[in-house]
């Protein structure tokens, strides 16, 4: 009964919770427009469609590139990637993170000493670069291989928050009293701890969310995005690589842009909105 | 304290040694080989082109076994030998990245440290009140949610192209060579301007909501409101958030490098920059594996020695470090 | 839309506002005026000699681009493909230049050279020449270089194979004394053997020779090395250049300063700016700034705009089923329509193939009849016969089996990121799919699309590795190139691994051709034409060109095709200044006059 009215106290704070409001009415929008935009356009993304390059206009709603494909289509194609890619590798990088974090500080110990030291490690380390290094020794490179690349190297400020967390709820009451009536610890873990840090995790997918959508938006950029599809980032490149700029074409470069920019920018307004209803502490501001 | 640096230091150099290992490792193993590629541009004759692919495994040292060639990597490295670059031919990496680090400099750091103190003071003066923080930080969020690519991209546009205030490309003006004339650096920082501007107002808009956000959290925490309950001038109570603030937004400057040399190496490419993230794109487009392993180690060793600087400097501003304390890594 | 403006404009406000108080050392715009100053407003003041000079009135220099991807790192004339931008033809110079589009040989360091009998080449040696240094350049540099290829590993050592010694015969003539005389070859060699110095080169030890950057270049040409940096390599002019006197030859721009490329776009803005007076980059959308009012210039004032230099065609891997079948790459053949390609994809900067590849300077190699009666051109109705006759018959999802009733999925390839290549491998899958073959475009990265040709592992994708030359046989060594076992590591051409032993004796039979018995050389090109059409190793796309685009801002009096102006290539990649791009720089005029 109590969990129940907690829970309706936050559904009732979400709602009225602003910026909570405005992130996950664009992310839909996003999301919607990613779902059902190949659909809309009769072409594929690299095909060609008319003598490039044109301005938007009603038949081409973003235009064309140089090489008469066009724009709309790739931007929808693109913002799809762009959406996989953030859910899988976003979500790759809070498991692990997880993962690690809940064993580290669950267990402590050697294997905490042990999973901590890795987990300094690869956060030292220029993720993005590594990600570069490995990208371009790959002949051929899909989403999948993309995002769990960057899930791999995302997750450790999730371990290390996460093994916080779980260390100072490892001493709590209701643990103790679990591990006494003889509970195994991956049981713990799941039916006690995680479901009091079920908020914390939302609010590190969505960050996590984002931060994968930029990596990867960064790479692409670089050209060691997917050799197969296109991508906002890849979008960007070949716009930069056959002169969009200096030709005046920034219907070529801005939408791509702009919309990793609205969907980051979203993402982080949500996660805002969320601790706000969620730490009742900061929802006076 | 002592146990504090040498744990960190230890972190370090197993970091370096991973590094390093996976910096050998990738390119020996996978498909391709950079001699085939050095011959395809080279357009010889197919006879010719036999004796040369010889000759060129030899040159790269790619004709010993493979254990050798790792130990060979380390002993190269303490020589501070990291190859020759197949780009550039014959020229030593090493060189090369020297001829590029400076650049790499003069944007990164202006930009990080006038980043980190405008954009600390800036999200602090947000905080102050409701008014100021509904209009304030959306501009900071969508700033900080803004791939430096493409930040770069329309600043380049809209300055550079359209209304023709900046240079938009290399470090100089190409009708000039380096020299201590006025003229000189004149056109160097007018090319610095907007690959500066780009990395400054992402970084910018990423430490004014970190700041606005720890400010918010410590004026909530038990401490204000005890000082408020005293009677404490509202002043003095965002001053002690603020100094409490400023602690997390050091680790977080360290824990964001890695973020921002990824930011400076794409802004490097839009602005044709002559840095380590042009060298990177041209290594890549060029298959010069061994000029990529340079840049990365070099990468790897500067972002821990900038990881050191923030390790000291955080146990210098820290009260408690410096009572002797020792912090968690 | 309302949005995006209200975005950008905040962002250009913003930018605007920290522009002008952040870095308050941000000093007048000095460089923007070095950038744009014209001409006449340029200080005139000569640098003088001994100070370093680190400024080029703009009057006075001629800016290229379009060759070189990366800052100069190498001198060295041996290092094809690496070299800076100038190193053969500005600094070092060959014995003669051949001009492709007159198909004649001048003679340049040579003064003349003739086959005294079947396996004797005699030299005389122009007299009067100096490097740069001021030492004398004789016959004696001329036979250390060649024996040079002999005792190290250069581009050209493959010479000694057949060649067996030099003599000199007096202070101005040389001997050549053949094992076996490849005639094509050897003419090849006349116009892309660089001369070097002896008393510099013998100093050196043969992996300086071989691989070495060789600084500050010593040579014999137009050009001397100045200084280079991260963005350029600057030549200065040579003052007592030989063919000054001998050949009354004047070369207006005192420097030539190279940019390297950082992208098109870089390179497309120079031009269009009046900064970069030629620039060698493929630059999609030229076609359309042509008539922009710019004053940018090409080759040919209307398509296909540049001179073809090389072809496009499709490699297919004869190793497997169906492209095994003679008749299956001849229904892929009528499927696909070039020229969709050239107006779609290209604008038409590009102009389709001949049937039998050959460029428009080896027209005359091309057996017309042969071309009639077997050429194959787009005909997607005769694809289908075809395809039907041999037993391919439409499945379940439309498209055509093997006869055994096996699926057949084919891809084509080509490095991802290389565009115009990856619009045209679209072009062509939809032409195949259309007469009911299943190709599908792939874009590996450009290691994966090497990889997989030089080991064989691809079904189809494009090459254009054969550049204009002196003869059809580089062509035809190419496509013919019998060494299958060794393709990995020569990179000698084939990589559909045709594997016909006659057609490649025919090959070496026109190496051994005498380059001035026309009729000879025909009878065999047209015997090769009849292999490759009957067989269909390669299908001929169209034809690259020699990417020109040249500004009148500055310099003047640029080749083109009309009557009143010079024929020469306006190229300044390697192997091009040697093909007469040098005849264009002493043809230049500074502009306003």
């Amino acid at each position: 009964m109590q969990q129940l009215k907690k829970k309706n106290e936050m559904l009732y704070f979400a709602m009225r919770n602003t910026k909570l409001r405005i992130g996950v009415i664009i992310v839909l929008i996003f999301v919607i427009l990613a779902i059902i935009g190949p659909y809309i356009t009769h072409y594929k993304p690299r095909d060609y469609v008319a003598p490039g390059p044109q301005p938007p206009s009603s038949e081409f709603w973003f235009g064309t590139t140089s090489f008469g494909e066009d724009v709309f289509s790739q931007f929808v194609s693109g913002l799809r990637a762009t959406f996989i890619v953030g859910i899988l590798g976003g979500g790759m990088g809070t498991l692990i993170g997880v993962l690690v974090g809940f064993t580290a500080g669950y267990r402590g110990g050697w294997l905490d000493e042990t999973l901590n030291m890795l987990t300094n490690i690869v956060l030292v380390v220029p993720s993005l670069v590594v990600l570069i290094i490995i990208a371009a020794y790959l002949e051929v490179r899909g989403f999948l291989f993309e995002s769990v690349f960057i899930g791999c190297f995302a997750w450790p400020w999730v371990a290390r928050a996460i093994r916080a967390q779980t260390f100072s709820l490892r001493t709590r009451d209701f643990v103790d009293l679990a591990r006494l009536s003889g509970m195994k610890p991956l049981k713990i873990i799941i039916t006690e701890i995680a479901p009091n840090m079920m908020s914390y995790l939302l609010l590190v997918f969505i960050l996590q969310f984002g931060g994968a959508i930029l990596t990867a938006a960064t790479l692409d950029f670089i050209g060691l995005g997917p050799t197969n599809t296109v991508s906002l980032g890849l979008m960007m490149n070949n716009a930069v690589i056959y002169g969009a700029l200096l030709l005046g074409m920034w219907w070529w470069f801005i939408p791509p842009g702009l919309a990793i920019t609205i969907v980051v920018g979203a993402l982080y307004i949500t996660n805002v909105g969320l601790d706000e209803v969620f730490n009742p502490r900061l929802r006076e501001m | 304290m002592k146990r504090y640096f040498s744990r960190k230091l230890l972190i370090y150099i197993l970091t370096l040694i991973l590094a390093v290992t996976v910096d050998w490792l990738i390119p020996r193993f996978m498909p391709g080989n950079p001699v085939q590629i050095m011959i395809a541009r080279a357009g010889l004759k197919a006879e010719s082109a036999k004796l040369v692919y010889s000759e060129y495994m030899k040159a790269f040292g790619l004709d010993v076994p493979i254990w050798q060639q790792y130990i060979n990597f380390w002993i190269a490295l303490f020589h501070g030998d990291f190859g020759v670059s197949l780009w550039l031919f014959p020229r030593p990496v090493l060189r090369i990245i020297m001829d590029a680090v400076p650049y790499d400099l003069l944007l990164l750091v202006p930009a990080i440290l006038i980043s980190w103190f405008a954009g600390n003071n800036f999200g602090a003066f947000a905080a102050r009140s409701k008014w100021l923080d509904n209009t304030i930080s959306p501009l900071g969020y969508v700033l900080t949610a803004t791939p430096y690519m493409w930040l770069g991209i329309l600043l380049a546009w809209a300055l550079g192209i359209v209304v023709h205030i900046f240079p938009f490309s290399g470090a100089y003006s190409y009708g000039l060579m380096p020299s201590l004339s006025w003229k000189f650096i004149g056109s160097l920082l007018q090319h610095w301007v907007l690959p500066f501007m780009s990395l400054f107002l992402v970084m910018f808009g990423g430490w004014a909501i970190g700041m606005r956000n720890m400010i918010i959290y410590e004026l909530e925490a038990d401490y204000s409101h005890y000082l408020e309950a005293l009677g404490a001038p509202k002043n003095l109570v965002r001053r002690y958030a603020f100094r409490n603030a400023v602690l997390p937004q050091i680790t977080g400057l360290a824990l964001q490098l890695g973020v921002i040399v990824a930011g400076q190496l794409v802004t490097e490419i839009v602005f044709s920059y002559p840095g380590l993230g042009y060298l990177i794109l041209q290594a890549i487009q060029n298959h010069d594996f061994f000029l990529l392993q340079g840049c990365f180690l070099f990468i790897i060793i500067g972002v821990l020695i900038a990881n050191f600087a923030i390790d000291v400097t955080y146990v210098l501003v820290d009260p408690r470090t410096r009572a002797g304390m020792t912090g968690e890594a | 839309m309302k949005r995006l403006t209200v975005v950008l404009s905040l962002l250009i406000g913003l930018s605007m506002l920290l522009g002008a108080c952040a870095p308050a050392t941000t000093p007048a715009p000095v460089a923007t005026e070095a950038q744009t100053s014209a001409p006449a407003t340029a200080p005139t003041t000569a640098p003088t000699a001994a100070a370093a000079v680190t400024e080029f009135p703009r009057n006075e220099t001629l800016y290229t681009g379009g060759k070189q991807w990366g800052p100069p790192s190498n001198w060295n004339p041996f290092q094809t493909g690496s070299y800076a931008t100038g190193t053969l033809g500005l600094v070092y110079e060959t014995l003669f230049i051949y001009d492709p589009l007159t198909d004649k040989f001048m003679p340049w360091l040579a003064e003349s050279g003739s086959w005294t009998d079947a396996n004797t080449y005699v030299l005389k040696l122009r007299q009067g020449l100096t490097w740069s240094d001021g030492q004398p350049l004789t016959v004696d540099d001329v036979k250390f270089t060649f024996e040079l290829g002999k005792t190290d590993t250069l581009n050209f050592s493959s010479l000694w194979d057949w060649l067996d010694s030099i003599t000199k015969v007096d202070a101005n003539t040389l001997q050549f004394n053949f094992k076996e005389a490849l005639y094509q070859e050897w003419a090849n060699n006349l116009y892309n053997v660089p001369i070097v110095p002896q008393h510099i080169w013998s100093t050196m030890s043969e992996k300086d020779v071989e691989t070495g950057a060789n600084e500050k270049p010593i040579g014999s040409g137009a050009f001397m090395y100045q200084s280079y940096d991260q963005t350029k390599m600057v030549w200065v002019r040579n003052d007592n250049w030989w063919a000054i006197k001998a050949l009354g030859y004047s070369i207006a721009p005192k420097y030539i300063v190279d940019l390297v490329n950082t992208s098109n776009e870089n390179s497309l803005g120079l031009v269009l700016q009046g900064n970069e007076d030629l620039n060698n980059n493929y630059l999609p959308g030229v076609s359309t700034l042509l008539q922009g009012g710019y004053a940018m210039h090409t080759y040919y004032p209307n398509p296909p705009y540049h001179l073809s230099v090389n072809t496009a065609w499709l490699d297919i891997n004869l190793q497997e089923k169906p492209l095994s079948d003679v008749k299956f790459r001849q229904a892929l053949a009528y499927a696909i329509n070039v020229s969709d390609i050239v107006t779609r994809d290209y604008g038409n900067m590009v102009q389709a193939a001949n049937p039998t590849g050959l460029l428009p300077v080896w027209d005359k190699y091309v057996d017309q009849n042969v071309v009639k009666q077997m050429g194959i051109s787009y005909d997607p109705a005769k694809a289908k016969q075809l395809l039907a006759a041999a037993g391919y018959k439409a499945g379940s999802d439309g498209f055509v089996t093997n006869p055994d009733g096996s699926p057949i999925a084919l891809k084509i390839i080509v490095p991802n990121g290389w565009s115009d290549w990856m619009a045209a491998i679209q072009i062509i899958s939809k032409n195949a799919q259309d007469v009911g073959i299943n190709l599908q475009p792939d874009y590996p990265d450009y290691n994966g699309y090497l990889d997989a040709r030089l080991n064989g592992k691809f079904d189809l994708a494009i090459d254009n590795q054969v550049q204009v030359s002196n003869t059809p046989w580089s062509y035809y060594h190419f496509i013919f190139y019998d060494k299958l076992a060794d393709i990995a590591t020569t990179q000698g051409g084939n990589y559909g691994r045709y594997d016909n032993k006659a057609a490649f004796d025919l090959v070496t039979q026109l190496d051994k051709t005498p380059t001035d018995d026309l009729a000879a050389m025909q009878k065999i090109t047209s015997q090769l034409q009849t292999i490759q059409l009957t067989d269909l190793p390669v299908i001929p796309l169209w034809y690259n060109g020699a990417w020109a685009q040249f500004s009148t801002t500055n310099w003047t009096n640029w080749p083109g095709a009309a009557d009143n102006q010079n024929h020469y290539f306006p190229v300044t990649w390697n192997g091009y200044w040697n093909m007469t791009s040098i005849l264009m720089l002493t043809q230049l005029k500074p502009a306003g006059e």
